[in-house]
């Protein structure tokens, strides 16, 4: 159901990787997304499903989890693997009118969806195993040269947290308005497009009314909580580096490190 | 009409580090015109119970029949469910759309495939049912209406579909006295009027005495008991230890050594009282 989508939610746990700076977790995601386009054969793929399948498990966030919450992007990947298959020029293997399969084609639509699984894979874990709180003091304090140049690091991270922070929320809504207008014998699953689209106004119209009481429930607490931006505004968890970080900065320059002579020797 | 469920649970994530059995091996009858009250503390499971019956929930176990049919079973029409069960989930008014109060109490109607002049009566009708005004309300935006009027019309919108079950998660949550009191009349005149089955999750013990015929009472995702009001409240240590109450006038009848068990509102209250003043009088 709607409630699978997993992105921007956090799984509660333990483990070594939730308790790991945010910073370094967030200039690691970084890293991670460049080394998934730096690489080009199998052997790379190896490598970065190895690890990231490590890092899943250090986790103890269930594989299933991480699973479902690609179930509403597969539509996206099976589009671009589609896409490749019958795209690419090459050698062709298969033709009919004008569609026509290439190796290379074949080869492209693999690799390109399964970028796009370890891509999502990785970013969810960010997010699953960081409490918004964290993330947003990460990336403030990641921010903070800019801050000299009169960007407004705080704010963008403080919206940055609110916008991932109500993702799940507003699925919760969707969800029981969902219901409710089903229990009314609304149909959302048959029909044709057009009339599915038009299915979707009584849900659109009460989840906008609701997202905008959210938002000024939510102005509203933070002001009576005198919020009023960075200035000033000092931490009461201060983020330090520790020495398990640090094992882990050099886990991720050995992950590189292995990508990179990968891709230069093979 | 007729409601049984037979060993009914439901998990929710099941398998993952957070999962909940909200409810576990609930088994029940409703007869014909029956009024049932159903309470138990916060997450007990009561809602998670009541949307399995119009099917909006599947269950991991268990069966439902709703006038003998299975709704579990495969192949059944979720419309002819929908149609015979109305359900108003808690805080109703979030589902409000429509541009007029008119057009969103017609909602329902409309998607049964009624005709416009049925779909006006069910409308007039369900207006005069829950006490909205028609000349002055249908034609105002929902989005204008106060907490009470809002939480009216969204009833209504479920009542306007004539369902022979009809289900309220809550239905007076948050709402001024006279709203309250306005709601609940509304639901005793449904009842009476429709003969439908009512089933009412409330916190409100007194409103759940006065009104039902059976009372079931859930604890940790179990139906833990069944019976009359007095039957139900007449344990009132068991109930406190699932974290619930008496309500007011049957406690106050305890206080003052009645038999509370004949006691469900303030008016049976006052009769005892009274009928004991005369006693002492004599
Ligand atoms: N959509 C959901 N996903 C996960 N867990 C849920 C969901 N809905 C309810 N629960 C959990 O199931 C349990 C039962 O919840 P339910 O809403 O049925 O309780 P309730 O008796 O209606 O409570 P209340 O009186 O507060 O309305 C609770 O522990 C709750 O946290
Ligand atoms: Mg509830």
């Amino acid at each position: 159901m709607i409630r699978d989508i997993t992105l921007g939610q956090y799984y509660p746990e333990y483990s070594i990787i939730h308790k790991l700076d945010p910073r370094l977790k967030l200039v690691v995601t970084l890293l991670y997304i460049a080394s998934l386009f730096l690489i080009e054969d199998f052997y790379g793929y190896i490598i970065v499903a190895a690890s990231i399948g490590g890092v899943l498990a250090a986790s103890r966030v269930p594989l299933r989890f991480v699973v479902r919450g690609l179930k509403p992007i597969m539509l996206i990947i099976i589009f671009t693997f589609a896409l490749n298959i019958f795209m690419t020029r090459g050698e062709v293997i298969w033709e009919y009118g004008w569609l026509h399969v290439t190796w290379e084609g074949l080869r492209m639509a693999f690799f390109m969806a399964l970028r796009l699984i370890l891509l999502i894979i990785g970013s969810s874990l960010l997010t699953l195993t960081t409490k918004p709180m964290k993330l947003t003091d990460g990336i403030e304090s990641l921010l903070a040269p800019a801050k000299r140049l009169g960007l407004p690091t705080h704010e963008l991270a403080m919206m940055m947290t609110i916008a991932l922070r109500f993702i799940p929320t507003l699925l919760e809504e969707t969800d029981k308005i969902m219901k409710a207008q089903q229990a009314r014998g609304a149909d959302f699953e048959t029909g044709s497009i057009f009339r599915r689209a038009k299915a979707l106004v009584p849900i659109l119209i009460p989840l906008f009314v609701g997202a905008f009481r959210i938002a000024q429930d939510l102005a509203m607490a933070m002001e009576a909580r005198c919020y009023r931006g960075g200035e000033g505004r000092t931490k009461l968890n201060a983020l330090r580096m520790k020495r398990r970080d640090l094992a882990a900065a050099f886990a991720c320059a050995g992950y590189l490190a292995g990508i990179i002579a990968e891709r230069v020797l093979v | 009409m007729t409601i049984k469920v037979s060993g009914l649970s439901h998990t929710y994530n099941a398998g993952l580090a957070y999962e909940t059995k909200a409810v576990a091996d609930v088994s029940f009858d409703v007869a014909d015109g029956e009024f049932i009250g159903i309470i138990g503390h916060t997450g007990s499971g009561k809602s998670t119970l009541i949307q399995h019956l119009n099917g909006i929930l599947k269950p991991d176990s268990g069966q439902i029949w709703i006038d003998g049919i299975d709704i579990t079973g495969k192949g059944v029409k979720m419309h002819e469910i929908r149609k015979r069960v109305g359900m108003s989930f808690q805080y109703p008014e979030y589902q409000l759309f429509e541009e007029t109060v008119y057009r969103d109490i017609a909602f329902g109607p409309r998607n049964l495939g009624l005709s416009d002049a049925e779909i006006d009566e069910r409308v007039r009708e369900a207006m005069d049912a829950v006490n909205l005004d028609f000349g002055e309300m249908a034609e105002r935006s929902p989005f204008d209406l106060s907490g009470g009027q809002k939480r009216r019309a969204a009833i209504a919108g479920v009542i306007a579909m004539r369902p022979g079950v009809l289900i309220l998660d809550e239905p007076t949550a948050g709402l001024d006295p006279k709203s309250h009191a306005d709601v609940l009349s509304m639901i005793r005149s449904v009842h009476e009027r429709m003969g439908a089955i009512v089933m009412l999750v409330s916190h409100n013990m007194e409103d759940i005495a006065a009104m039902s015929d059976r009372v079931f009472v859930m604890d940790m995702g179990r139906l833990v008991c069944s019976g009359t009001p007095a039957e139900v409240f007449a344990d009132a240590e068991y109930l406190r230890g699932i974290g619930l109450g008496l309500p007011p006038s049957t406690e106050m009848a305890r206080m003052l050594g009645l038999a509370a068990g004949a006691i469900r509102d303030m008016d049976d209250l006052i009769d005892a009282i009274s009928r004991m003043r005369k006693g002492r009088d004599l």
